[in-house]
């Protein structure tokens, strides 16, 4: 399994839920796989794409499902500290670890050596947190997740490093996901 | 508005920011906006959240803006310096209108030498980061500012309220 291939599987779960997307390769593949208005695809700012779904998590008493990844929120490692603190019951944080950087060619993260994610989130006091490897698993876990009257909820999906070919740059300007984004979460 | 003589200069902010409607804060501690910070933690009518480092809370008041709030960043002037990519990138580009609630460290009175870099610079760098800045020397000097937070919101962009030290020294 790729990352490709999880977030076809997180999809399979979701329904009219809000979902905040990590930079580059990972929202250009949830463009291609599943494009709907209520996709916020961050194109800037790596790092906060989960602190993005947290203030809309803050905001409103809907779910809010956000697709991170391992590097990015190695870089705002500090999220999970407030996370922990507000302990949103309607974020549901997904966090694809492909023990790469993928999007500026796939160097080595943190991960691939001895850090441990799911590790970080249990200890900035998340308490329901998942690890999962198999394929077949994602789809039943945020549905669950989503379902789910406690939260937070982290989910560490670990998956092969690599994407497939053809993934093509999203054709949406800033303003048109924003504004889309903001009309599909008010209905 | 009216003030009462007795308000002290983090009342006078505490309502002006609050007439001008924001409802979602977050903050990264600071000894002169503490007072602002712990009557913010305590008004139930809003949302509000420390965050570990003031990009981060770039992130959640984009967030918040997403949800139809109006989010401001309660920070040092350092936060800004930490944070120029997140508002350039993500608030700027996507034209998500956000406050920042700015301590001048490094203004006149500043008993912290290496205050005095971050401090001298800021003014420029909002400047360059296209985010309205309003220096507000004394409290009494905040009639306009919910019609300049008005502005920057109706035109998305993002505004500095920054305040130096003199601002507290006014009773």
């Amino acid at each position: 399994m790729r990352r490709y291939e999880a977030i076809r599987e997180i999809m399979k779960a979701v329904t009219d839920q809000p979902v905040v997307c990590n930079i580059g390769h990972p929202s250009q593949e949830l463009f291609q796989l599943a494009d709907r208005p209520q996709n916020f695809y961050m194109l800037g700012s790596m790092g906060l794409a989960s602190s993005i779904a947290h203030g809309l998590a803050l905001s409103q008493t809907g779910k809010v499902l956000v697709i991170d990844g391992d590097a990015a929120v190695t870089m705002n490692m500090g999220g999970f500290a407030t996370i922990g603190h507000t302990r949103p019951r309607n974020l549901v944080q997904i966090v694809i670890d492909n023990s790469a950087n993928g999007s500026t060619g796939f160097q080595p993260s943190f991960t691939a050596d001895r850090l441990r994610i799911d590790a970080i989130g249990r200890a900035a006091g998340i308490d329901h947190v998942d690890v999962i490897t198999d394929e077949t698993e994602i789809a039943g876990a945020v549905a669950a997740a989503l379902a789910s009257k406690e939260g937070p909820h982290l989910l560490v999906i670990r998956t092969e490093t690599g994407m497939p070919e053809g993934v093509k740059v999203i054709p949406l300007g800033p303003i048109e996901i924003k504004e889309r984004f903001m009309r599909s979460i008010s209905q | 508005m009216h003030y009462h003589t007795s308000m002290t200069p983090t009342d006078r902010l505490y309502e002006t920011l609050k007439s001008a409607g924001l409802d979602f804060f977050v903050s990264v501690p600071c000894k002169l906006l503490g007072d602002l910070i712990d009557r913010l933690a305590s008004d139930k009518s809003i949302v509000y959240t420390p965050v570990s480092r003031e990009e981060e809370g770039m992130g959640l008041a984009c967030g918040a803006h997403l949800a139809g709030r109006r989010p401001a960043v309660v920070m040092q002037n350092s936060g800004f310096g930490n944070s120029v990519n997140a508002v350039l990138s993500l608030l700027n580009y996507y034209k998500v209108p956000v406050v920042f609630v700015v301590s001048h460290r490094g203004s006149p009175g500043e008993p912290i030498e290496a205050q005095r870099m971050m401090g001298s610079a800021i003014v420029e760098l909002l400047r360059v980061a296209d985010v309205t800045c309003v220096e507000v020397t004394k409290p009494s000097a905040m009639a306009n500012v919910p019609s300049a937070i008005e502005q920057a919101r109706r035109e998305g962009r993002s505004i500095a309220l920054l305040l130096p030290f003199g601002f507290w020294a006014e009773q």
